[in-house]
């Protein structure tokens, strides 16, 4: 008798612990089935419409090369990054956000609506911006970490997510601008903002290409005991040659974390710092024990660069390419 | 060879480890420079005219205190090391191993997420906030051996410090989950850096050191009885309660200090202790200011290659120390051995 009792708990609760995993389980499956069907109606209609009278082609393929198929009306877009958010207004999209990450929440950008979810770009609640239903999602390369790009989930339900990764340089941010204008059927408003973006910077690096004798700069976008700074294959470094300066750390290769003894030893001849996370960014390196000696301090050429606009690879990077050139070189650009 | 002979040679060993710290690194100065450097800050002397303009203030205020932090958290570890395995009388046994670096831990997180972190303020207040709650963790772990144990045995001690750690790291561990945006910062604390910390937390980590140092010292006929084991000690007349609560205080004061400027860098306080008792012998008068030595030119060097193997990035210096350590010790542990 003990026995029989033993072996029906002990399927009962065999039992009750596979129930408990399938509703989870069942509850994406079905949504990944009435997603497919929604996904396999809508790509119905588009090509109907595309034989109909397509005006311009939507990308295919997303700028890391995954293939995207972009729903034909966009009414509703979740942003994943700041300056994907940014351009999207630029584009005039602004009020068709539906969604953003908690970066650009925090910087409050004007043109966002306000009061939208806001989801963590490396660890989002699939399930909750799943349930939004967005036409189309735009990811950036912070949300792939280790090859892991952490909106699977999403791509696998059939949610349309676009990834823009990382822009290394500035060609390629106009890139990223054109097509994201092409994936919201604003192609004339991208034209603009390149052309005017490509513009600007051909004012300053005309007048960059004059210097003879280019000064040394170390920009920094983290402070001690921390420092982080960044070498070539960087935007901001193509940014500081446009200029007509050089960085210290031209030898290195992409972002990285710097001994305070690598810069001193380096002598930079201005400091450019974004760091806007503590009170008096510029008095803290001018306190530094140790950098007494470097020419940037003795001189009091230590500068801080708008923090947004140094960070976001889009077309405000003009502005910070302004205030870079303005800051290292301030007789030769003061007309910019 | 005689004592005396190997004294000397760890003595040796600790100068010549000063001295490539101080100049190697990514600008090589000569000791004759730095002689230069310290003879014009303290005597004014002039400095020759081809003298770059940035070197007095790296030698001074940069690597100058940075070899002196190193040397004295190596040296902090390898006594508290040697302290810690003679007390529990287990070769394994750690400094950290009572919670104190744990606690240290918590204390760090909590001023980093909260925003205190960065800025002069977070200079002073990360780590006086650390060192308070590492030395809160150790009195907790000691009240509550004493009164799970009234005669503080080693396994309550070695137990209720495991459990406290394990608690405090879990603690430490969801704030740092919940603040994703700190959780970087939080995480390079932890695995101990000697960079950017001036010449305040030297000279605090290092004076801290030599009066453990004379403290240890002052105990060590107790020390060595204890090698014997409790019942002997007891035996010897050692009134082991009392000698255990100030030792652990003392470990506790000492390796606090020294995580809260320099975070946790471990192995140094394994090993040295091990290497100096085979090279020297057991008793403590000699093994402690040996292995201080022996463990801050480890340490002093292991810094060195953590900050010029991949400069100008930095590799963490925990990760150099085990590297460096693990071979070293097999080496010399087992070389004593067949012999």
């Amino acid at each position: 008798m003990k026995k029989w009792i033993a072996l029906l708990t002990a399927g009962a609760l065999a039992l009750s612990l596979a129930a408990c995993g399938t509703p989870a389980g069942s509850g994406t499956s079905s949504a990944a089935a009435s997603s497919e069907t929604a996904s396999e109606v809508s790509s119905e209609a588009a090509s109907e419409t595309a034989s109909e009278a397509a005006p311009a082609e939507k990308p295919t393929e997303d700028r890391s090369g995954a293939p995207i198929s972009l729903p034909d009306e966009i009414d509703s877009i979740a942003v994943m990054a700041p300056s994907i958010a940014e351009t999207v207004v630029d584009l005039g999209c602004g009020d068709l956000i539906t969604a953003i990450d908690t970066q650009t929440e925090a910087y409050a950008l004007e043109g966002v609506p306000a009061g939208l979810p806001a989801f963590d770009m490396q660890a989002p609640d699939t399930e909750a911006l799943a349930a939004l239903e967005p036409d189309v999602v735009f990811v950036s390369g912070v949300s792939v970490i280790e090859g892991e790009n952490m909106f699977q989930p999403l791509v696998d339900m059939g949610v349309c997510i676009v990834s823009i990764p990382t822009s290394s340089s500035i060609a390629a941010v106009e890139e990223d601008i054109t097509f994201l204008a092409a994936c919201l059927d604003r192609a004339e408003e991208g034209q603009q903002i390149v052309s005017d973006m490509q513009a600007e910077i051909d004012a300053i690096a005309a007048i960059g290409e004059t210097v003879t004798d280019r000064k040394t700069v170390y920009f920094e976008i983290s402070a001690a005991p921390y420092c982080y700074s960044f070498g070539e294959g960087v935007f901001l470094n193509e940014m500081i040659d446009l200029i007509g300066a050089e960085n210290v750390l031209a030898g290195q290769e992409g972002w990285l974390s710097v001994e305070e003894e690598s810069v001193v030893s380096a002598n930079p001849d201005v400091i450019l710092t974004n760091v806007n996370y503590i009170e008096d960014p510029v008095g803290e390196i001018l306190a530094r024990p140790g950098w007494e000696g470097v020419t940037a301090v003795q001189n009091g050429g230590v500068y801080t660069i708008d923090n947004k606009n140094s960070s976001l690879p889009n077309e405000n990077i003009v502005q910070a390419l302004k205030e870079m050139a303005k800051a290292v070189y301030p007789d030769l650009y003061e007309g910019v | 060879m005689r004592t005396r002979t190997k004294a000397g040679i760890v003595i040796l060993a600790a100068v010549l480890s000063l001295l490539a710290g101080a100049g190697i690194g990514s600008v090589f100065v000569s000791p004759a420079d730095i002689c230069r450097v310290l003879a014009n800050r303290l005597f004014g002397s002039p400095l020759p005219e081809n003298f770059s303009s940035v070197t007095p203030g790296l030698v001074l205020n940069i690597r100058l205190p940075r070899v002196t932090l190193s040397f004295a958290a190596g040296a902090a570890a390898a006594m508290g090391g040697v302290v810690m395995q003679s007390v529990l009388k287990n070769p394994l046994a750690s400094p950290y191993g009572l919670g104190v670096s744990s606690g240290a831990g918590l204390g760090a997180a909590l001023v980093i997420v909260s925003g205190l972190g960065a800025g002069a303020l977070g200079t002073l207040a990360l780590p006086a906030v650390s060192l308070a709650f590492g030395l809160a963790t150790v009195g907790a772990a000691i009240f509550l051996s004493s009164r799970l144990d009234r005669s503080l045995s080693n396994n309550t001690i070695i137990l209720t410090g495991m459990v406290l750690s394990l608690f405090t790291n879990a603690l430490m561990s969801t704030v740092s989950a919940a603040n994703p945006e700190y959780s970087q910062r939080i995480l390079l604390w932890q695995l101990g850096s000697f960079s950017g910390r001036g010449w305040e937390a030297s000279a605090m980590v290092a004076a801290v050191a030599a009066v453990c140092l004379v403290g240890f010292l002052r105990l060590s006929p107790e020390l060595d009885a204890m090698t014997f084991g409790e019942e002997q000690a007891r035996a010897l007349g050692v009134e082991l309660r009392r000698v255990k609560w100030v030792l652990i205080v003392l470990v506790a004061a000492l390796t606090g200090t020294s995580v809260a400027f320099a975070g946790v860098i471990g192995f140094v306080d394994l090993i040295a202790p091990h290497v100096v008792r085979r090279f020297i012998g057991a008793r403590h008068r000699l093994v402690l200011p040996m292995a201080a030595l022996l463990g801050g030119a480890f340490m002093t060097v292991c810094d060195l290659a953590a900050r010029t193997l991949a400069s100008p990035s930095e590799i963490p210096v925990g990760s150099i120390t085990a590297l460096i350590g693990a071979p070293f010790f097999l080496y010399v542990y087992f070389s004593h051995r067949r012999r």
